[in-house]
């Protein structure tokens, strides 16, 4: 049997709980989810779709909250806290395992799946060996649609960098970073409070959600990110081939 | 108000009179948040567009009865919501002979701010020009790609004349819609059946529909995202039309079934019509219901389907 029980578009927020993160920063980190609930509360088209999950990452990755309706009673959001490094790998190989799961899980249960969307939010440089954070990249998001071979469940890839981010690298986790279909990253400005930041990313990550809702109804599937004049102040975004942070 | 029946009048003296209370959406399985809490928001840009259109005929004529039809469009939720007008349109025509019955469904995209008009020009204009073509050809013989292109210049000649676009290319960014066009026969055979011919471009979709069959929809076109890992929503859509189309299919409906034309508002609920919506419509339209029962049918709420709906549905009339 093929038929769908609702189309949902799956949003994965991960964020970085390594030490430098403490204090204000994760307090900030922790006021996203209630902010995307407020958002979502306001709206039944969009929040009869979009599912949501929480990933944080140090030296591991875990799933505080496996993708889900957040207006679900149900459900509860546990607290993020700080702890150890920071492994980008560790982050790509849980999301690449959840994705893969969670999308099968839904097809298995009769619902139709948009392409999932990634909200990767660190303060810091990887602690991982170049290689290590490259291949775990590599097989979340490479897909070769001739060959059907690597990943079919990709997701767009939006990296967010506060504080001590490097930009250089953030950007190398753009995905798509080519074609009709781009994805671009958001970057703290110098000088600006990481705290600020943050709940600046949550209204971009917020307003991304609602948009590619809005666009979901207006029959397109992709992500809609926001207008890069109509961001909050303290906060840049990037394409691919922009070099202008450097 | 509660569903059930009611009475009034009996206090004033008057002639007690009683009713049944109107369905409210018939829910298939999760109805998700939006069927209850979304309020009707109008279109400003388009005053005079109506949210539904709802039709039923015996056709070719009513005392000459060889067909019952049924039509809805129902502007979504989410265009309720949003405040944009249904996008979807849908006409019919008997021929003069009375031979043939000629009906078009399409869907505007919905990218497109007034891909509403192209539904109406191409839902109208091509149940004439097909009724026209119909005077001198079989429906074999009709030339289905000289039909869009002649659409399609339409669709252009509009967003030229009163939009001020410039070329295909860019009305297409503005006006854009699905179609898909059936012929059917009104001149039964000895066993019923009346033949008939169907045209998809884009992804609104026709079935047969067999409510006594182990499957009960029979699709006469692939059906969308079958078998894809990740859903997309892309479509062909007029204006801009292939050199060559695919050539028309041919099929007949046999008394007791029913040929169902839909935009994918219905079809992406109805998937391949072995579920739950499947069950539900191949229920409720087993026979043909009366014609606002069959819209409020074709609202069903189910969580997250919030598009356009627009159903044209076609029963042979049982023999005495």
């Amino acid at each position: 049997m093929s038929e769908d029980k609702a189309k949902l578009l799956p949003f994965y927020l991960v964020i970085d709980v390594s030490y430098s993160m403490d204090g204000e920063n994760i307090l900030a980190a922790n006021d996203i989810m209630p902010s995307l609930l407020e958002a979502l509360a306001q709206n039944p088209i969009l929040s009869d779709k979009v599912r949501f999950c929480l990933i944080d990452f140090s030296d591991d990755a875990q799933v505080l909250l496996p993708l889900c309706d957040i207006l679900d009673p149900a459900m509860t959001v546990t607290g993020l806290a700080v702890r150890g490094g920071t492994s980008y790998a560790a982050a790509f190989r849980v999301l690449r395992k959840t994705i893969e799961n969670d999308v099968a899980q839904l097809k298995g249960d009769h619902y139709s799946v948009h392409r999932p969307a990634v909200f990767f939010l660190s303060d810091g440089e990887t602690t991982d060996e170049d290689h290590e954070w490259r291949a775990a990249f590599r097989d979340l998001t490479e897909y070769d649609r001739q060959t059907g071979t690597g990943f079919a469940m990709y997701p767009n890839f939006i990296p967010f960098g506060v504080a001590q981010a490097d930009p250089s690298a953030l950007q190398q986790l753009i995905h798509p970073s080519t074609g009709s279909k781009q994805m671009r990253m958001f970057m703290m400005d110098k000088g600006n409070s990481p705290a600020e930041a943050i709940r600046a990313m949550a209204e971009i990550l917020v307003s991304s959600v609602v948009n590619s809702g809005n666009v979901m109804a207006g029959g397109s599937s992709g992500i809609v990110l926001p207008d890069t004049t109509q961001l909050p102040a303290g906060i840049s975004s990037y394409g691919a081939d922009d070099d202008d942070f450097l | 108000m509660s569903r059930g029946k009611h009475a009034a009048g009996t206090e004033l003296g008057e002639e007690p009179v009683t009713w049944e209370e109107g369905a409210r959406p018939c829910a298939v399985g999760d109805p998700g948040r939006a069927a209850s809490t979304v309020l009707t928001e109008r279109d400003s840009r388009f005053l005079f567009r109506n949210d539904f259109l709802v039709d039923g005929a015996r056709l070719p004529r009513a005392d000459a009865p060889v067909a019952d039809l049924r039509a809805a469009c129902v502007r979504g939720l989410k265009n309720r919501y949003y405040g944009k007008v249904c996008q979807d349109d849908y006409g019919f025509l008997v021929t003069k002979d009375e031979q043939w019955l000629v009906i078009a469904v399409a869907d505007g995209v919905a990218q497109g701010s007034h891909s509403h008009v192209a539904a109406g020009i191409v839902a109208r204009g091509g149940c004439e020009t097909l009724a026209k073509a119909l005077a001198d050809e079989h429906p074999s013989r009709i030339d289905w790609t000289r039909l869009l292109h002649r659409l399609a210049d339409d669709v252009v000649r509009h967003g030229q004349q009163h939009l001020g676009l410039r070329d295909r290319v860019d009305v297409s960014g503005t006006l854009a819609t699905t179609a898909l066009f059936a012929i059917v026969g009104l001149q039964p055979d000895e066993d019923g059946f009346l033949p008939a011919f169907v045209l998809p471009f884009g992804d609104s979709s026709a079935w047969l529909l067999r409510p006594r069959d182990g499957r009960k929809w029979i699709p006469l076109q692939a059906v969308k995202n079958e078998g894809n890992v990740i859903a997309t929503s892309a479509t062909d859509a007029i204006p801009l039309v292939p050199h060559e189309l695919p050539p028309a299919l041919e099929t007949s409906l046999a008394p007791g079934e029913a040929l169902v034309l839909m935009t994918d508002g219905v079809g992406d609920p109805l998937g391949t019509g072995d579920g739950e919506v499947g069950r539900f419509l191949a229920d409720a339209w087993s026979s043909p219901p009366e014609a606002l029962t069959f819209a409020s049918q074709a609202n069903f709420a189910r969580r997250s389907f919030d598009d356009d709906r627009t159903v044209v549905a076609v029963w042979p009339v049982p023999r005495p």
